[in-house]
């Protein structure tokens, strides 16, 4: 299984809003040394015309409407064995969580990087995928406990 | 032009009345993004989303950025250098979640060329003042290349292994 997905790709999802925009300041940079797709709710109002990204459309689930987490889970499954990523990478909210449930589950690497928003202590989010993702980082020094989640760098 | 913007994920009708509520008294043109709100304003020309192209294009245009405290537009805004006002959405008044926004006001204060309110009177106060706010000067990128590098060290490790 694990080498289906060893493509070097990596998948990049949120939800819309700050999350997206804080993927994207990391991606762009990402995207000069690996391959590099998306996913994000709204991704009509995300896209840059001039660009030749590659940006799928999924279901907006948020904590308010839970019962899309079921119809937002077979999309990624789909876009997972479509794209075929290495590494899924997300920035939050609950898009994040079910991508990196499920490609824990389908042996797909994944990294969390928590919200800047999240000052005095890691988003729900990031609390539900913690002891999941391989890679769990905050961008705020007081956040890491200095094994499971670790500080490197930030956004600003 | 005065740019409003309440973010994706949750109206802010607060926001868009006090706003209404000054364009009523100014002769600023004043836009506003309403997203999904109820609240319709009658000082303020507005459309409800608008492409990334047309937000870029907006903030670039204006001469302050009034937003919710999200961390999208405050990125935005130093981007393309236009100060930014922020006011945090409650959640006593059912705006967000929980008070993250409020919470977040003191670091993003620190911001250069962010400016926060958390009353229409402390907004009023700073549109007020809005020829003397500054925008953000070009932003080093040395704790964005740390986090990029940190990621990128495991999605190449993975690749080679």
């Amino acid at each position: 299984m694990i080498r289906f997905w060893k493509t070097g790709k990596i998948l990049a999802v949120s939800s819309p809003g700050g999350h997206w925009v804080q993927l994207n300041k990391i991606c762009h940079k990402l995207e000069a040394r690996h391959p590099v797709v998306y996913a994000s709710p709204r991704s009509q109002y995300a896209l840059k015309k001039d660009a030749q990204r590659v940006v799928h459309n999924i279901l907006d689930v948020s904590a308010d409407n839970k019962l899309l987490l079921i119809p937002l889970a077979f999309q990624l499954l789909y876009l997972f064995f479509r794209e075929r990523p290495q590494t899924i990478l997300s920035t939050g909210a609950a898009p994040g969580v079910v991508a990196v449930f499920l490609g824990k589950y389908l042996g797909i690497h994944t990294i969390w990087v928590d919200s800047i928003a999240n000052v005095q202590q890691l988003s729900r989010s990031g609390r539900m995928v913690k002891n999941y993702a391989d890679v769990v980082i905050t961008q705020w020094p007081s956040l890491s406990d200095g094994e499971t989640v670790l500080h490197k760098g930030a956004v600003l | 032009m005065i740019f409003v913007a309440t973010g994706t994920q949750f109206p802010f009708d607060r926001l868009v009345r006090y706003m209404d509520e000054w364009a009523a008294e100014q002769d600023e043109p004043v836009f506003a993004q309403l997203g999904e709100g109820c609240y319709l304003p009658r000082h303020v020309q507005w459309e409800r989303f608008i492409s990334l192209d047309e937000y870029t294009a907006k903030i670039k245009q204006a001469s302050v950025f009034i937003s919710h405290a999200g961390m999208g537009n405050i990125i935005s805004a130093r981007e393309n250098a236009t100060p930014i006002i922020v006011i945090n959405r409650q959640a006593d008044l059912g705006e967000h979640r929980n008070d993250h926004q409020r919470e977040g006001l003191a670091w993003m204060g620190k911001l250069d060329g962010v400016y926060t309110a958390t009353t229409r009177q402390e907004l009023y106060q700073q549109l007020e003042q809005r020829n003397t706010l500054t925008a953000a000067s070009m932003e080093t990128e040395s704790r964005l290349d740390e986090l990029v590098d940190y990621v990128d060290s495991f999605v190449t490790r993975w690749h080679n292994e």
